[in-house]
């Protein structure tokens, strides 16, 4: 196996972006991949900051993400990175032909496939909830047998959260799905692909849309990008919007085969099924890992190395023994308040963070593991996303945003 | 000695995330088909009993292993299905299908018709026939499909007529499996000339049996076993010599390096894993030591690969297509998911529709590819891209044993 510049270990949203980023910089990447990270089971949108440490809603991510604590990821990475990682990615997915819309001084507004409303910070175009603001009728898709969307739940919650003035209507298309199992989102947007599919759809819904009116879907609208939403937006002349979705999410899905087409034309070669072990280290600096699925390990040179394989939650760090957590490939250090009494916060989903999800691995702002007197362990090994200490994803809403930029750094540096 | 970590107690390890659900080829094609976490790691957890416990989608799993390279868990999910088809037919050995028989033992047939005086033209001449007139379809065979033909001779046989160089000191122990041996023999032929060029004299042992894909996935589990343990116990016996086993079916190199251990959990399995090689991870370990034989191709003929799933799920990138490109060839992979054919899988007629479903994305960018030839690892692969397009297909040992002869 030929020497890399970059081995980038993780094939999720932060390893994706850091193999995009380094090849950029015109680095020979290698990415090794085992299972298909977190994107079947998000819905594909790039969260920054939607609450801040005191579960206040955000209003303008920028000015937040400035004013966050000294132990945050964002700090570390500051906001400069986190600009021009905004911008990168913008530009790989508009390149795509899968543009993202929003900006750091705003949020959007995303509708849940319950029916609430959440922030995000970047969006694909077919989730802009904000398009039910200004309409006066909200016209509610449901399919007859998709699993776990409940279209007059999601027509009661919208209308507290959007206000009875307007006029909510309740449509269900029929997919005349002959098969023996439950339909998933992934289902309907495989037959929404098809021309059939597509024209049947179109018929049962067009009487009911209209101008003035905004047509809310699951997240059904193929699984190609944007092609099937922006022929329906034509077609219905009124706006479509998605929800978020259940898993398997149809635009995770989308966003991953967006960036490994990306991937692909930067010529980032990927290793699937190989799960990283073991480093070899030289004195203060590692050489290889060795990775690999059956049998035995292959060894991948580089000069420099990502670790994006996603913290507590995905396996890259694990705690066999209370008190002793490790990140299992190149043992960086671990920042963590292992006191049982305060480990968890028994009330998930009260104002406070979990103490759990803050675990994660000490670096410094190049984004490098350091030892408790804040010096680097390893000079050429940097770490991405999930894997870093010092915040609560869920608590936030900033997962994919930590992502993006602390690839965006890491990968930069 | 069976092993404390046991694939089939991964189940625990699934959360249920669905992942494997979103890029099964099978469910994809198949409405049927409830998905791959629900029929081996959810029902792993119940237990049959009778007939009426029997999960309908179960048979249509075609253990093509996309769940486990996409799994964040290591859950063993394909394994998982076959075990559970296997307990289902243990139950129920009535309910197997002559198809199932068939499809699952062509070994034995191959052997026989070997013994007879004309037995393997007289065979090819019948199945010409039995096309013709439409009688693979009543036997439960996809009566679209050309059946392989058997080669007038074996591998084993035009191995002995192999006069290999004399002084070869290392020696390699070639696992031809069912395929390469009685249906596409230059592909052995191909890897014996490569090995010779690299110094390595090539071993065969009358001894090896069909690796027992075909068996795991036809439900005969226990005829896989015994399969497995005589393989392993040749396998150990190289071994202890210090002669790895190598494979040019991906195929059965998977089988020999992980399914055995996955489906019975055996020490010896494990320890036999480790010496096993698919063809190219050897070569390019070899040309890691600086030790393969140098080429350089200055032909433009394009080529384009096809990664077969059980490569795929083997965890060591495309060391053909590596390897390939190294040397100079214009490769490159077509990067469209599982063919759709799973060994003997897409043989079944009921199965023809679903195979071929899947297939349609890399047919399609093979034939917009304008490719010479197809290159891949993979014999039934071969067979489906054959089938699905007008392309020609070759493995990679020949594409490296023509470039040895330039």
């Amino acid at each position: 196996m030929s020497k890399s510049d970059v081995v980038v270990i993780g094939n999720g949203f932060a390893g994706l972006m850091s193999a995009l980023v380094s090849a950029d910089q015109g680095k020979k990447v290698t990415l090794l991949s085992y299972g298909a990270g977190t994107f079947p089971l998000n819905s594909g949108v790039i969260d920054v900051l939607g609450y801040d440490d005191s579960g206040k809603a955000v209003a303008n991510p920028a000015q937040a993400v400035g004013a966050v604590a000294d132990e945050h990821p964002y700090k570390k990475i500051g906001t400069q990175a986190l600009e021009e990682s905004v911008k990168f990615f913008q530009d790989v997915v508009a390149a795509e032909g899968f543009p993202y819309v929003g900006s750091l001084n705003e949020q959007q507004w995303l509708i849940t496939g319950v029916g609430t409303l959440k922030p995000s910070c970047l969006i694909p175009e077919s989730m802009q909830g904000s398009k039910c603001f200004e309409a006066s009728e909200i016209v509610l898709v449901g399919v007859k047998g998709l699993k776990d969307y409940y279209v007059d739940m999601v027509a009661e919650n919208l209308a507290k959260e959007l206000g009875n003035d307007k006029k909510y209507t309740v449509v269900t298309v029929d997919p005349h799905y002959k098969g023996a199992r439950d339909l998933t989102t992934k289902d309907v947007a495989s037959w929404m692909d098809t021309d059939a599919g597509y024209s049947d759809f179109v018929s049962q819904v067009k009487e009911s849309a209209g101008a003035g009116k905004v047509i809310v879907v699951p997240q059904i609208l193929g699984l190609k990008g944007n092609v099937v939403w922006k022929k329906i937006v034509a077609e219905l002349g009124c706006p479509v919007v998605e929800t978020t979705a259940m898993p398997p999410s149809v635009n995770g899905l989308r966003l991953r085969d967006v960036l490994l087409s990306a991937l692909k034309k930067k010529g980032i070669t990927v290793i699937e099924n190989s799960k990283a072990e073991e480093a070899v280290i030289e004195g203060s600096k590692a050489v290889a890992v060795k990775a690999g699925g059956e049998v035995r390990l292959q060894t991948y040179n580089a000069d420099k190395f990502i670790v994006a394989t996603g913290g507590f939650y995905s396996g890259g760090i694990t705690m066999r023994d209370f008190g002793e957590a490790k990140e299992v490939i190149f043992g960086l250090p671990i920042e963590c308040d292992c006191v049982e009494e305060r480990w968890v916060n028994k009330q998930l989903f009260s104002d406070k963070k979990q103490t759990f999800a803050k675990t994660g691995v000490r670096v410094d702002a190049t984004l490098r593991g350091v030892n408790e007197s804040g010096n680097v362990v390893l000079q050429n090994v940097y770490v991405a996303g999930r894997n870093l200490s010092g915040y609560d994803f869920c608590f936030e809403h900033s997962g994919n945003g930590v992502a993006l930029a602390s690839a965006y750094k890491a990968a930069k540096a | 000695m069976e092993l404390e970590e046991r694939a089939r107690d991964s189940a625990d390890n699934c959360i249920a995330c669905t992942s494997c659900v979103a890029v099964c080829p099978v469910t994809k094609a198949n409405p049927d088909y409830r998905g791959p976490k629900l029929v081996g790691p959810a029902h792993n957890r119940m237990h049959f009993s009778d007939e009426s416990d029997y999960e309908d989608s179960l048979k249509l799993c075609s253990n093509c292993k996309n769940c486990d390279i996409t799994c964040p868990n290591g859950v063993s999910v394909a394994t998982l299905n076959m075990l559970e088809r296997a307990k289902y037919y243990k139950a129920h050995p009535e309910k197997h299908t002559q198809a199932d028989q068939m499809l699952s033992h062509n070994f034995q047939m191959a052997d026989m018709l070997k013994s007879i005086p004309f037995g393997r033209s007289c065979a090819n001449l019948g199945m010409s026939i039995g096309e013709a007139m439409g009688m693979m379809g009543a036997m439960g065979i996809a009566p679209q499909r050309k059946s392989p033909r058997f080669a007038t001779k074996y591998f084993r046989e035009l191995y002995k007529e192999i006069k290999q160089p004399e002084g070869l000191t290392k020696e390699v122990l070639f696992f031809p499996g069912c395929f390469i041996d009685v249906n596409d023999p230059e592909v052995g032929v191909a890897f014996v000339k490569v090995m010779n060029a690299n110094g390595y004299k090539v071993l065969m042992d009358d001894r090896f049996k069909c690796c027992g894909s075909p068996l795991v996935v036809g439900g005969y589990l226990d005829e896989a076993r015994s399969h497995a343990d005589s393989n392993v116990a040749v396998i150990n016996e190289y071994a202890a010599k210090n002669i790895p086993v190598i494979a040019c079916c991906t195929s059965c190199s998977l089988m020999l390096k992980a399914e055995y251990t996955e489906l019975f959990a055996q020490e010896e399995m494990a320890q036999a894993a480790k010496n096993v090689y698919d063809a190219f991870e050897f070569l390019t370990i070899l040309a890691d030591q600086g030790e393969l034989k140098k080429v350089q191709v200055s032909s433009d003929k394009k080529f384009i690969y096809h990664a077969p799933c059980h490569l795929r799920a083997q965890g060591m990138g495309m060391p053909a297509v590596d390897l390939l490109k190294e040397i100079g060839v214009n490769i490159d992979s077509a990067d469209a998911g599982c063919c759709g054919m799973s060994g003997s899988y897409g043989f079944h007629k009921e199965n023809y529709e679903t195979s071929m479903k899947i297939g349609s994305e890399l047919f399609d960018k093979i034939n917009a590819s304008g490719a010479h030839k197809v290159v891949c690892d993979c014999g039934t692969c071969r067979e489906q891209i054959k089938h699905g397009t007008n392309a020609k297909t070759t493995h990679p040992i020949q594409v490296l044993a023509k470039a040895y002869e330039q």
